[in-house]
């Protein structure tokens, strides 16, 4: 099955829309045979009559068939009635045999950032339940699920992105075709493939890129895409999917890292103080080699949270990696982190693995930031000499079920794109209070749920994780704080290219 | 014959998003040991058995039990335990399937199946956090 995806044409728009480039774009069809073109969204500048005439006049020259979205910028001037009137519906389900193509608006009147809300949502749930015995199944929303690099203000735009996340990869998706920002971004998360497409005719591009839209060849063994860019040059990806799912022969154990998360100590009733012994007892008997907080080790940063923080902690007998979260720097913290747990970007390292601390937090704050040169330095710590290489910091760099967009960082899509770039094989991170972990490329993301405040999100009650490194495969454990009971959150191959490019996989 | 399942299950709902996608396994050539220390390690109540990666039998804690209380030493290997009589669901199963299929049998573990190939697991304790972890979002009504 090839599929033409394209997307924020904005025609209509004076000086936005470049008409040549469309026109260029829609040759592809008559030189090659597609199954159906599926446009992302911001089919018109601004919404306007005259704009969405404009738009049917040139689809109606399109004789395959086509989905299109509507974007945010179709929603503006009350454009959605006429994205109805003149376009078709805003969302539906298009049955191909054995695809089929789940389309659902994320667009809002007069806003930018999208959003799916319950009945949306529910009808996308009751179409992938509907057709679960489908061999392809693609969904088509505007509003890129998963952060987005280079993309200025609006890396992280889906207020649902995590819950949109959870049920895509449940769910066995196959495909997801986004728009939005202009700037053509690709991963494979799990099994299912994340296409971004840029700007197919808008003359807003980013970091001065061109036009492009993307082919698409898929089958059930194999997801191919191309980026093609009006300039001529061309990008190809293949995604093969992931088949192994039984782990026989992990090799020994190599490594256990505990990885816990906003344990909020202080004397204040949000602290639960018999989850966290309990917890504290669990990890002591789990005599992992190194315990890795991600941040919310106090509720407040204050000297008597610090205290009570501190004779909690400095009992525990082996080494511990900490990064602050806002509210351990917030009032006098920013003194007594450093004072009482250490430097901000900390760092642990036995010669063959090293996990890197890199802070996000900042003092009043609930946003977290690296920002472009701490970047840059942190991919220079980077390269060391480890085999296996972990980064950890308190703020998302993926959305999380159950909670909003929020908590990812602020420059998320770079840092995600810089580290999966880089091969990193985990990063873990500490904030929205929701376990979670899924594979990017071959860098596995793991979120910590609250170990012991009330302020978590899990019905499985508060918990932390283990990370557990064999010598064939990482494999992610939550544990709930109270009881001591443990689930799997996932298992994964360990990262052949990387241990390739070393040289070889050289433990003792 | 009808069988009547507590209401809060959706019954006609697939299975697929509850379904766990990762099976732990050992060779059939491994220990009764190796299996049962496995199962310890990961916390999980069943294990398949392999073959270079095919899956060849089944054990769960049931049959650990039962090969304990006839005296089978911990050095026995994993194919004189395992069972081989596999019990399967397609991944595309409603709710109602895999409990007529559990019931009918009296299991509790059934192995996920996708395209002939076993792809996961599903338990009843699966079903049971089902009804807790319900997919919903809650960002707002439209």
């Amino acid at each position: 099955m090839r599929i033409l995806h394209i997307s924020d044409t904005h025609i209509g728009g004076a000086l936005d829309f470049c008409k040549e480039a469309l026109d260029q774009t829609l040759e592809e069809v008559k030189r090659d045979k597609y199954d159906l073109i599926i446009h992302s969204g911001d089919l018109t500048q601004g919404g306007r009559r005259e704009q969405f005439i404009q738009a049917k006049e040139i689809l109606s020259g399109i004789d395959i068939p086509y989905i299109v979205l509507a974007g945010n910028h179709d929603a503006r001037s009350g454009g959605l009635s006429l994205f109805e009137e003149y376009i078709g519906p805003l969302d539906g389900v298009r049955d191909l045999g054995d695809a089929v193509v789940i389309y659902v608006n994320s667009a809002m009147e007069d806003k930018d950032q999208g959003r799916m809300g319950m009945v949306k949502f529910n009808l996308m749930r009751k179409a992938l339940n509907d057709y679960s015995e489908k061999l392809i199944k693609i969904i088509a929303i505007h509003h890129h699920v998963i952060p987005i690099p280079m993309a200025g203000r609006e890396r992280n735009v889906l207020y649902n992105a995590g819950d949109m996340l959870d049920i895509i990869l449940k769910e066995d998706v196959d495909l997801v075709l986004s728009g939005h920002r202009h700037y053509p971004n690709i991963y494979q998360i799990e099994n299912t493939v994340f296409i971004n497409a840029g700007t197919t005719s808008a003359t807003k591009t980013r970091c001065g890129d061109v036009n492009s839209y993307n082919i698409i060849d898929i089958d059930q063994k194999a997801r191919k895409v191309r980026t093609i860019r009006i300039d001529g040059k061309t990008q190809a990806y293949s995604f093969p999917k992931r088949e192994k799912r039984i782990f026989s022969d992990l090799g020994d154990r190599k490594f256990r890292a505990v990885h816990t998360a906003n344990t909020l100590i202080s004397e204040s009733s949000a602290f639960l103080k018999r989850n966290f012994t309990n917890a504290m007892d669990t990890i002591k008997g789990l005599e992992p080699d190194l315990m890795v907080h991600c941040g919310g080790i106090v509720k407040e940063g204050i000297a008597k949270d610090y205290d009570e923080a501190v004779s909690y902690l400095t009992e525990l007998k082996f080494p511990i990696v900490y990064t602050p979260a806002g509210r351990d720097i917030n009032f006098l913290g920013y003194y007594l982190f450093p004072t009482y747990f250490g430097g901000i970007d900390q760092r642990f390292s036995n010669g063959k693995i090293l996990f890197q601390g890199v802070s996000s937090a900042q003092y009043d704050s609930h946003e977290g930031i690296v920002g472009p040169s701490q970047r840059k330095v942190l991919l220079r710590k980077l390269r060391s000499p480890e085999n296996l290489k972990a980064v950890f910091i308190h703020h998302n760099v993926l959305p999380i079920p159950h909670s909003r967009e929020k908590g990812l960082l602020e420059d998320s899509g770079d840092l995600l794109r810089e580290l999966v770039d880089a091969q990193i094989d985990l990063i873990l991170t500490g904030t929205s209070s929701h376990p979670f972990a899924a594979r990017v490329e071959n860098t596995i993301v793991v979120n910590a749920n609250s170990l012991s405040s009330v302020y978590q999100r899990s019905i499985f009650g508060n918990s932390f994780n283990i990370i557990d490194i064999y010598e064939e495969a990482i494999a992610v454990f939550e544990v709930n704080s109270l009881w001591g009971r443990r689930r799997l959150l996932g298992i994964w191959e360990r990262n052949k290219k990387q241990e390739n490019n070393t040289g070889g996989f050289l433990w003792p | 014959m009808n069988l009547r399942y507590p209401a809060v299950y959706d019954l006609k709902r697939p299975i697929r998003e509850i379904v766990t996608k990762r099976l732990i396994g050992v060779s059939q050539n491994a220990s009764f040991r190796e299996g049962v220390s496995k199962m310890v390690e990961f916390n999980i109540s069943s294990l398949v058995v392999t073959n270079h990666d095919r899956v060849v039998g089944f054990m769960t804690d049931t049959d650990v039990k039962r090969a304990v209380a006839q005296g089978l030493t911990p050095d026995v290997k994993m194919e004189r335990i395992m069972t081989t009589d596999l019990i399967t669901v397609d991944i595309s199963s409603s709710v109602r399937e895999v409990l007529e299929t559990m019931s009918k049998n009296k299991i509790k573990h059934l192995l996920v199946t996708e395209k002939g190939k076993v792809v996961g697991i599903v338990t009843l304790r699966d079903l049971e956090h089902m009804v807790r972890q319900k997919l919903e979002t809650f960002i707002s009504r439209e």
